[in-house]
């Protein structure tokens, strides 16, 4: 954001590509932006990442085992187990490419024996991975309401599960579909070209799951159900114009073009974005107490989803007809309509995110009229919807045990009571400030470095080494929420759940 | 803990844990580092595919029979093995619970350290002094990036390592101490094995081909 307003933002594209990315082509601070934000939080991601496997793996309560999470407990997992064996090929990649700026190393360089065709390489072999990172909670979402909105158990749990791990693992080992054209040679592109097309298959898997989820189900249509069948209308067409891609040399005809970029939007937007709202629509009253505004999540879903098919099948389209990406201006007149088309598209799309803000906005306003005071505003199946929204500091006043799957579903329906004394303190992990400060200090490393503001950079690195250390000699790190507090907090919730049953 | 997933009346299943216990603290750190340093693994990884790709690009430049010794690799080898042991003698130590012990082969660790690092520094300046530095050719850039990277993490090992002997000799052999002293085990063994990497993938077979 900064690189907006103080100097230059970078112009080499979204992976910034060398040898326009090197100093040669690039000299002024664009590029060093780039790299520095994408190193500082490339950082935090590895970092959080591997927290939460740790987190995922040892810190289960009694009875869930692997196979008795929720399906997006589990696609959470496999993304994580992405992002720390994908984000270090981004930070060594891009410390190459900074070694390349700052210090006139030659690996991406024409002259001197680089290679900038391995900066290619390296950059997608984390950037492959990484639209997987991507995609893969929201399957994990999708799965969670589908099961939700269609009052059933999950089709296929188990294969779910193993569809996700396929597709974890499929994803390190389709990265050159990227580049086909480079000139990597037959036997490399089919190899590519096949193990790219091999991943449609768990991936229709889960489509199969969840349409059968639905099946025979009584489905409510509330907005994070209408957002999944979008997704699955809008997404199934994505991945076939992606299976069309795959074919190396289909690919030499539609590389670069507008039908590549229909298809990444096609699938990042279809899956993605749709899956982001159907989340957001889902779980925001256990985040924050209150419901999203219907109406205005109407407006928004009407306006985006058609929105997004007027405006990217005339991309389909022009990419077809050889019209390539990133271009300004075109001299054959008759690409204009096409072009208008997708323009009426686009302002859908911005009437369609407007009417997101607005929802929120009137959501916020009526919070009272919204709010959710019983912790289950959808029926829902899986442990969170057990507490309160928003859930206490503690979660549970009580660690709960998981026999099912749908372990709330599981709860409820074998009659579950409330426990109302027996209360205990409830051991806790201390709040610190270390984090926020180290990457204050991470931030300003970063901006010093962009600027060869070489003294202000030792200063902010020394601190950043001084700051962690200082954390270390931190030794209590935890607390106790005292046993009243649980006990006004119990109590409070339980007058409210009896006043509801009551009214 | 187990016990309570029983039903217990036969019928009424137990949904929640009556009688918790605090956590220990530190449960999953082994598990997180072990994470992490299978991470920073493919940081080297990285850096050993490009010097597969680059090695060989000498630019008209200096090559690898011009320019390693391989005596005073074999002797910075040495260090870096001897470091490992002493690091192994001084964890044998923190097991039984000696906490001077312990400080001492944690001394004799870091002076290990310390000599492998100015073994390297010596050999970087006396090809750079040749004029055979990073700048020179693709193979030097990823030479330098590939040593020197596990360079840093040798010195950050040591800073590391400085820091834990004070916390030990400050708060003793406590748990928290003991877990930090496994982890920077775990760190250190790891640096060793990268280095067998090096010096098998950059210098033997650099001199050999």
């Amino acid at each position: 954001m900064i690189s907006l307003f103080i100097g230059e933002f970078a112009k080499a594209g979204w992976l910034a590509y060398p040898p326009l990315s090197n100093i040669g082509y690039s000299p002024d601070v664009g590029v060093d932006y780039y790299i520095w934000a994408l190193q500082v939080a490339g950082v935090g991601t590895t970092l959080s990442g591997i927290n939460l496997i740790a987190t995922i793996v040892k810190m289960r309560c009694p009875g869930m085992t692997l196979m008795k999470m929720p399906v997006f407990t589990w696609t959470s997992l496999c993304t994580n187990v992405l992002i720390v064996a994908s984000f270090p090929v981004l930070t060594a990649c891009l410390t190459l490419l900074s070694l390349d700026r700052y210090v006139g190393t030659n690996f991406f360089t024409n002259d001197l024996g680089g290679n900038p065709m391995m900066y290619v390489n390296l950059i997608w072999i984390w950037g492959h991975p990484e639209v997987y990172i991507l995609i893969l909670p929201l399957f994990g979402v999708f799965s969670e309401v589908t099961s939700t909105f269609s009052g059933k158990k999950l089709f296929g749990y188990t294969s779910m599960v193993y569809a996700t791990i396929v597709i974890t693992i499929l994803s390190y080992l389709v990265w050159l579909h990227h580049f086909f054209t480079m000139g990597s040679g037959a036997s490399v592109n089919s190899f590519f070209g096949i193990t790219t097309m091999i991943i449609s298959i768990p991936t229709g898997a889960k489509i199969f799951n969840w349409l059968f989820t639905m099946y025979r189900g009584r489905i409510r249509f509330d907005l994070p159900m209408m957002w999944t069948i979008a997704f699955m209308l809008t997404f199934t067409i994505g991945g076939m114009t992606g299976v069309m891609l795959a074919i190396p040399p289909a690919d030499f005809v539609l590389h670069n073009s507008l039908f590549l970029i229909a298809h990444f939007h096609n699938v990042i937007i279809g899956g993605v974005v749709f899956g982001v709202f159907a989340a957001i629509n889902f779980w925001f009253p256990k985040a924050f107490g209150f419901k999203l505004d219907e109406f205005w999540g109407k407006v928004s879903f009407w306006f985006w989803v058609p929105g997004f098919w007027v405006a990217f099948t005339p991309l389909y389209v022009l990419g077809l007809m050889g019209v390539t990406r990133r271009m300004r201006v075109f001299d054959d007149p008759s690409l204009q309509i096409w072009f208008v088309i997708a323009g009426i598209g686009a302002a859908m799309i911005a009437a369609g995110t407007g009417a997101l803000l607005v929802q929120i906005a009137v959501s916020v306003w009526r919070r009272k009229e919204l709010a959710d005071l019983t912790g289950d505003p959808w029926n829902g199946r899986t442990l969170e919807w057990a507490t309160s929204s928003p859930p206490p500091d503690y979660n549970f006043a009580f660690t709960p045990v998981v026999h099912d799957n749908d372990a709330w579903y599981d709860m409820k329906n074998r009659s579950y009571q409330r426990p109302h004394q027996g209360f205990r303190p409830i051991h806790m992990p201390k709040n610190t400030g270390a984090g926020i400060i180290l990457s204050g200090l991470a931030t300003a490393l970063g901006f010093a470095l962009i600027w060869y503001m070489w003294a202000f950079a030792a200063v902010c690195f020394v601190a950043l080494i001084a700051g962690a250390i200082y954390h270390t000699f931190n030794y209590k790190r935890d607390f106790h929420i005292p046993v009243d507090q649980v006990i006004a907090t119990e109590t409070k919730r339980s007058e409210l759940l009896a006043a509801q049953a009551a009214s | 803990m187990s016990a309570s997933i029983q039903t217990m009346n036969g019928d009424v299943p137990v949904f929640y844990v009556a009688d918790e216990h605090d956590h220990p603290p530190g449960q999953s750190t082994m598990l997180g580092f072990w994470l992490y340093l299978m991470s920073d693994c493919l940081i080297f990884a990285m850096l050993f595919a490009t010097f597969g790709v680059l090695g060989t690009s000498y630019a008209a430049g200096p090559g690898p029979k011009d320019l390693f010794d391989l005596k005073l690799v074999a002797l910075n080898t040495a260090m870096l093995l001897f470091s490992s042991i002493t690091y192994g003698f001084a964890m044998l130590e923190m097991m039984k619970g000696k906490k001077n012990t312990t400080l001492l082969w944690l001394a004799i660790t870091g002076l290990f350290g310390f000599a492998f690092l100015c073994i390297e520094l010596y050999e970087f300046h006396h090809m750079i002094h040749e004029g055979a530095g990073w700048w020179r050719s693709a193979f030097l850039s990823s030479f330098f990036t590939l040593v020197g990277t596990h360079g840093l993490h040798v010195t950050f090992g040591i800073i590391w390592l400085v820091v834990l002997m004070v916390q030990v000799a400050k708060f003793g052999l406590i748990e928290a101490n003991q877990r930090r002293l496994m982890c920077l085990s775990m760190f250190w063994h790891f640096l060793d094995v990268v280095w067998i990497g090096v010096f098998t993938f950059v210098y033997l077979m650099g001199v050999v081909r």
